[in-house]
């Protein structure tokens, strides 16, 4: 059976520095992953990181061979509806066929732009490319897969999680249905 | 009352001026992404590290003829100028020709230079017994043997315990057996503590006039002398009067003890710099954390002229306090990790002919090195001892090597990029010099990217090697954006890199890598540095008791290699 797609684990760890209509974002912000046009999750809100968010939401997403980007997208819920802080697009080859093996846990940072272009922030992932028959060395495997994400690069919040192993795709209320850009 | 008149004073000045009294938006962000750089950069940096050695010996001679020898270890640091000063005694063990030492002897490691040991010891004379060591005269006793060694070659032991035969005066080489001396090095606990708070204030005083508040907060040390010295700082809230920052990490060294009195200050930001204070209050770490358990807020005052305080109906909250023990720099070192070097050589033609005396790479005939052998010296002699097999990549770039132009050829001329310790690079530098022409322009690119596949290649099959790669040049960049580039790339890897700057060029662009004013790299593409991977000085002249260049790129090593380690939570090799 041929496969077309591999799994993505990636851990949206925080943002630094968002501003919306040139001030910053007090609150509520989240981010919207996607590999293609029709396949996207987001993390959940936070709410009180202010410009400086952080989420440490790992989502586990399957990704079209084909794909080139891994688009990321900061959003944040105000009194009068979702606006768009800024985005990010994480060329596949920064990742897959980089120095460092698909497989093991990477650290990748990007500059955000707001809708007209301008930079506006910056957002901090680890991440990673499953394939079960070529991992890392079993401690650094074990790192990824286990606690890294929940320290990673972000400032860890209140009620640090238990990132255990994946046990099925995360499914949420309210998953919001505006968020194709 | 005379405060509140001088407040309502600046007040009024403030709405005099305008916007001289608030920051702007910009200012505030600047300053707090900059904050947070510092804070993720500097995440828990020790100041120093103090070890306690114990010693012990065996098979010592025995000089008594009715009786063993009572031997007693006095420990010395050799300086640079080869004196030795003493840095403590053990206790006198009566009747014993292999002792035990009780008393540990307190010595601060320094990973960024050479600390070399000497012990000494010695056979107390009976008539001495009831003295107290410290008043003893060690050329009034029996000398027993001498030992040195470095104390990098105690720290990177797997059991950090070091054997060393003993020698008499004259040095080793003598047909007698004088014994061993063995050292182990322990790292106080204490120095691992960390604490992790999240503070918050409610009811603060409002000190713009059409705007609420900025408020940050600065937490002093009071040192010996009395005076107390800031420490941390958090990110400014802009409009609230009831901020939560961001987590704080402090750590053991950055406030003392647990019980040292600290200064919390909370100011309103101005972005011309002259923040007013909106209050203070005095609290130990152990007063913080029994606030947090308590969930109960302390008053902050505002001290007045009179040398009284006047309490404020603002108050200090702890809503998280965390006390932890982190894995220190030792800890990973001692269970197996390594430091690997690295060295890159600018063969431009800027540097002049080397036969030319006031050429950049002249080879004194007397000796003298030169900056670039000093820079590989200064560098070298440290990191060795973190490498087990002390087999260094040696590179040159932007000289014609065999004809060819190369921004990355191999030191030593052959298809092997190692050398074998230190000397080898020196060796391999020198020969250089005769068979390379120097050429140009200066790239770092292609030497970054080469270190960086090294250092990949290690990530995928040894997580105990970190990569130290030292570029010395003497020029400006002809290729900074593919330097960035390439350094953006490589900060996800086990990799740091420092640069030394030889001769009298203008470094500017050097600074822009060096990302020590908190901004993090860029590359074309809009990747950001995960890291900051980057040190730069400027090579200068050393005076005395002044700390040299090289040294300053060191001391950051150690930080580092923590930050990569720790945010991976890669953890030490079990014994």
């Amino acid at each position: 059976m041929e496969t077309k797609s591999r799994t993505l684990e990636i851990t949206v760890l925080s943002a630094e520095d968002l501003r919306s209509d040139n001030k910053p974002v007090k609150k509520n912000a989240y981010v919207v992953v996607s590999v293609d046009p029709f396949n996207n999750k987001a993390t959940k809100v936070d709410g009180e990181g202010g410009s400086y968010p952080s989420w440490n939401d790992k989502l586990v997403m399957e990704m079209p061979l084909q794909t080139r980007f891994v688009t990321l997208l900061v959003k944040c819920k105000g009194s009068r509806g979702e606006k768009t802080v800024g985005l990010a697009r994480i060329p596949v080859m920064d990742f897959v066929g980089g120095y460092s093996p698909a497989t093991c846990l990477q650290f990748l940072s990007y500059r955000l732009r707001d809708p007209k272009g301008l930079k506006n922030g910056i957002i901090n992932v680890s991440l990673r490319v499953k394939e079960p028959l070529q991992d890392c060395s079993s401690q650094a495997a074990a790192a990824g897969g286990g606690n890294a994400a929940t320290i990673g690069m972000g400032i860890p919040i209140d009620g640090r999680r238990d990132y255990g192993m994946v046990t099925g795709i995360p499914i949420w209320t309210g998953y919001p249905s505006n968020s194709l850009f | 009352m005379g405060g509140c008149v001088s407040g309502d004073l600046k007040g009024g000045k403030q709405a005099i001026g305008g916007v001289h009294g608030r920051s702007t938006m910009n200012n505030d962000a600047g300053y707090n992404e900059a904050i947070d750089h510092f804070f993720r950069v500097r995440d828990q940096s020790p100041l120093f590290t103090p070890i306690e050695l114990s010693l012990s010996a065996s098979n010592l001679r025995n000089l008594d003829i009715l009786s063993k020898s009572d031997p007693m270890a006095v420990l010395y640091v050799k300086k640079m100028d080869g004196t030795l000063e003493e840095l403590g005694r053990t206790e006198v063990i009566l009747n014993c020709l292999n002792p035990t030492w009780i008393e540990k002897i307190n010595v601060s490691y320094q990973f960024e230079i050479v600390q070399n040991l000497v012990f000494h010891v010695y056979d107390v004379d009976t008539k001495y017994y009831n003295m107290s060591v410290k008043a003893l005269k060690l050329n009034e006793q029996d000398f027993l043997g001498e030992a040195t060694c470095v104390l990098s070659e105690i720290v990177t032991k797997r059991n950090q315990s070091l054997t060393l035969n003993l020698h008499g005066k004259n040095g080793p080489g003598g047909s007698k057996n004088f014994g061993t001396l063995t050292v182990h090095a322990e790292e106080s606990c204490l120095s691992r503590m960390a604490v992790e708070m999240k503070l918050r204030c409610s009811q603060l005083g409002n000190k713009d006039m059409f705007s609420k508040s900025d408020p940050f907060l600065r937490i002093s040390r009071l040192t010996e002398s009395g005076k107390y010295v800031p420490i941390c700082k958090t990110d400014v809230i802009n409009n609230n009067l009831n901020p939560v920052w961001r987590p704080l990490y402090l750590s053991m060294q950055q406030f003392g003890s647990k019980d040292n009195p600290l200064l919390i200050e909370c100011f309103n930001f101005n972005s011309n710099g002259n923040h007013v204070l909106i209050g203070q209050l005095h609290k130990s770490v152990s007063e913080l954390e029994k606030l947090h358990k308590e969930r109960s807020g302390a008053n902050l005052v505002f001290p007045t002229h009179r040398g009284q305080e006047k309490v404020l109906k603002g108050q200090l909250f702890v809503d998280q306090f965390i006390g932890k023990e982190q894995f220190s720099f030792l800890d990973y070192i001692s269970s197996g990790f390594e430091l690997n070097f690295m060295v890159a050589v600018d063969f431009t033609a800027s540097n002049g002919t080397p036969r030319n005396q006031d050429s950049l790479h002249y080879i004194d005939p007397s000796g003298r090195l030169n900056s670039y052998q000093k820079a590989i010296i200064e560098a070298g002699e440290v990191i060795q001892f973190y490498d087990s097999d002390r087999r260094f990549p040696a590179w040159g770039f932007g000289g014609r090597y065999g004809g060819t132009l190369s921004h990355c050829f191999n030191l030593n001329g052959t298809n092997a990029y190692e050398v074998e310790g230190v000397q080898g690079i020196m060796a391999a530098y020198a020969n250089a010099l005769h068979t390379v022409t120097l050429a140009g322009p200066t790239l770092f690119g292609p030497v970054i990217n080469t270190a960086a596949q090294l250092a990949s290649q290690a990530t995928s099959n040894d997580i105990t090697k970190y990569f130290v790669l030292l570029i010395i040049t003497d020029g400006v960049l002809t290729d900074i954006e593919e330097t960035m580039d390439a350094l953006v790339r490589a900060s996800d890897l086990p990799l740091s890199i420092l640069i030394v700057g030889v001769g009298n060029a203008d470094f500017k662009q050097m600074e822009v890598l060096d990302a020590d004013d908190g901004c993090r790299l860029e590359s074309s593409t809009g990747r950001v540095a995960t890291r900051d991977i980057v040190q730069f000085v400027p090579m200068r002249e050393v005076h005395s008791g002044q700390i040299s260049a090289v040294q300053a790129l060191l001391e950051e090593l150690p930080d580092q290699f923590l930050t990569y380690n720790r945010s991976r939570n890669i953890k030490p090799l079990h014994s």
